[in-house]
């Protein structure tokens, strides 16, 4: 009943016309951007921070928000008519969907898709509405020791279920660490890892960091893989009405999708990769038409796509309760709380609550923005993918650039976006996960602060972290994710 | 020497990378002078807990490829590597004439450059529409948004 006041007072804020046009900007462009490879919603949302620091931040969430619930519609019509998911959650959906197109049945893919993400982003909504109050009750237990536990959890997962090895995950996430290491430490005003560079005394932004790997490490390796870039773009073939038979073959799927995809969101399980895999092996399992899975199933393309999008309203649970960001561009939306010098947790629900709430009911009414857009509007879309790749992909890296140069206008700033760039190269290339790189980022001078504010109050004493509860549960969870795989692994084939 | 030994050596590589990164943090951290009050819980703690982790996974990356356990990737095309070089080359020349040329035309190169990659070999489609597209950032960053973008050779003009 509470959160459902807040929520009244939530719309209030949103249907504001000002709100109302920001939220419609997240969209389209969350819709752009997801449509068009190469580009994703942590990039983008990157790229405007800069640019949106003096913004209202409820305007600036709101847009946000859309952004990424925008991305998550849009890549579906990508893996369905090229067969490139524009975003990690749609790999799933491009199995099924590209196979429907191939037989001329790309127009209810396209509608399952959609209107799917719908239905699974209004209930996603709905559960983070009611969901994320009881969360901030649960943060106000948590003390700096918990706090570091649960992050040193979510980093573990991250590392070890995202990707192709545990010891590229793992890399990844300590390279992430290392970046947010440079700069001057807070506590002590002491520099760390500068090696003599002024420029370094602030520390790596975030956004040369998420725009390195993101842009210029994708860039270099699309260059180089001459194969990933001949794709045929499928014509939109059907009807956009499903019939009858689809509607009854689709709405379990997306019921289910919600399902499994809202708490693999909230969970730090890293996003949306698990659940849509997690979907459509469920449909593929439960389908009444088994022979139709491989050539073209409208189940496997209802599941995932659903999932995904309720997982993106479940990675917003964590994020805004506890600060805690399970996906990078939940990443790179609590960099842009850090911005606004807003703490997400019960501070923000207590202190912001026209922002949380704001930005809770804009969701809402950006999901019907978004069904409409993709849906009537999907032939209007569909060109974007007509881009020629050299011109995408020269427009992207102006942008980059320009982007990481007006941070501080300074040279040394492209300087390190090229030696980033670089490295994400090497782990496109070499299959290393770039989302815990950014999460550590991100995140590790969080957990620093935790570690050394708990060790603090126990004047020292590392045992805190096992003595408390809640915390020592966390680590046990943590060191679960590690150790219970191996051990699986080693019985079964002893 | 056939892809998947160039792959396994790129690991061994990468993984002694790491390592070698991890010692440059473990060295770093050592060097630097910490007032008596922090010694106990200060800002030394986590670099070396950073260094041991990425050293570790580093160690390990490298030990599986070295035994050539690693058969994660396979069936990875071969890299173009001139398609690379000519990209960071683009991003090198870029960093280096913004300052003194401007955006616009450090932009253009920069653009070229990976249309160029990307395989585009129609250079006068490339150039006005990488002319155009960088004009406009420039005129809707500085004018629109008040960023402060370099205005070079056209400074005056813009």
């Amino acid at each position: 009943m509470e959160s459902f006041l807040s929520l009244m007072d939530g719309f209030a804020t949103a249907l504001t016309p000002i709100n109302l046009m920001w939220s419609l900007v997240g969209v389209t462009l969350g819709t752009l951007i997801g449509i068009l490879p190469g580009i994703g919603p942590a990039l983008t949302i990157a790229l405007l921070l800069p640019v949106t620091r003096t913004l209202d931040p409820t305007g600036a969430f709101i847009m946000f928000a859309g952004l990424y619930y925008g991305a998550m519609y849009g890549s579906s019509t990508t893996s369905i008519l090229l067969n490139t998911p524009g975003e990690s959650g749609s790999i799933m959906t491009a199995i099924e969907g590209n196979l429907m197109a191939r037989q001329g049945r790309g127009a209810a893919a396209l509608a399952t898709a959609a209107i799917g993400s719908f239905v699974a982003g209004t209930l996603g909504t709905l559960a983070l509405t009611f969901l994320a109050p009881l969360f901030v009750k649960l943060a106000l237990l948590f003390g700096p020791a918990e706090y570091f536990s649960l992050m040193v959890l979510a980093f573990t997962t991250v590392s070890v279920l995202l990707g192709a090895s545990k010891s590229r995950g793992l890399a990844a996430l300590f390279l992430g660490l290392a970046f947010g290491l440079v700069g001057t430490d807070i506590l002590t005003g002491q520099p760390r890892l500068v090696f003599g560079y002024p420029s370094l005394l602030r520390g790596i932004d975030i956004v040369v960091v998420a725009v390195g790997l993101f842009a210029v490490g994708e860039a270099l390796f699309m260059a180089s893989q001459a194969r990933l870039r001949s794709a045929e773009i499928l014509p939109i073939k059907g009807s956009l009405f499903m019939t009858r038979e689809e509607w009854r073959r689709s709405w379990k799927p997306w019921l289910r999708g919600a399902g499994i995809g809202f708490p693999f969101g909230a969970l730090p399980a890293g996003g949306t990769e698990i659940p849509t895999f997690l979907s459509y092996f469920l449909e593929k399992k439960l389908t009444k038409h088994p022979e139709e899975f491989g050539r073209g199933a409208i189940e496997g393309v209802a599941g995932p796509e659903a999932a995904n999008n309720a997982a993106v309203a479940g990675v917003l649970v964590p994020l805004l309760a506890l600060g805690l960001p399970t996906s990078a561009t939940a990443a790179i939306l609590l960099a842009a709380f850090e911005q606004y010098n807003l703490q997400p947790g019960p501070l923000l629900f207590a202190g912001n609550s026209t922002l949380v709430w704001g930005l809770i009911a804009s969701l809402y009414i950006g999901n019907v923005m978004l069904l409409v857009l993709n849906l009537p509007l999907v032939g209007l879309w569909v060109r974007l993918l007509t881009i020629p790749q050299p011109l995408l992909y020269g427009g992207i890296l102006i942008f980059s650039t320009l982007g990481v140069y007006s941070l501080s206008n300074s040279t040394f700033d492209l300087v390190l976006l090229f030696i980033v760039g670089f490295i994400g190269f090497l782990m496109r290339r070499h299959e290393f996960p770039v989302a815990p790189c950014i999460i550590g980022l991100i995140l590790g001078p969080f957990a620093e602060a935790h570690f050394r504010r708990a060790l603090s109050i126990s004047q020292g004493d590392p045992s805190v972290f096992f003595t408390h509860p809640l915390s020592a549960s966390l680590l046990a969870l943590a060191a679960a994710v590690i150790i219970v795989p191996i051990i699986l692994r080693r019985t079964r084939y002893a | 020497m056939n892809t998947k030994q160039s792959i396994a050596g790129a690991g061994l590589a990468i993984g002694l990378g790491l390592v070698a990164i991890a010692s440059v943090i473990g060295f770093e951290t050592m060097q630097m002078r910490v007032p008596p009050s922090y010694a106990r819980v200060g800002p030394q703690i986590f670099p070396y807990i950073i260094a041991i982790g990425m050293a570790l996974a580093g160690g390990f990356i490298a030990w599986k490829s070295y035994r050539g356990g690693d058969d994660v990737i396979d069936d990875v095309e071969p890299t173009d590597w001139k398609n690379v070089g000519i990209i960071v080359l683009g991003l090198i020349v870029h960093m280096n004439l913004l300052r003194p040329l401007g955006f616009v035309p450090a932009g253009l190169v920069l653009f070229m450059s990976v249309a160029f990659a990307f395989g585009s070999r129609r250079y006068g489609r490339d150039a006005i529409v990488g002319f155009l597209l960088v004009l406009f950032a420039y005129i809707g960053f500085t004018y629109g948004l008040g960023l402060q973008l370099p205005p070079g050779i056209l400074k005056g003009l813009l």
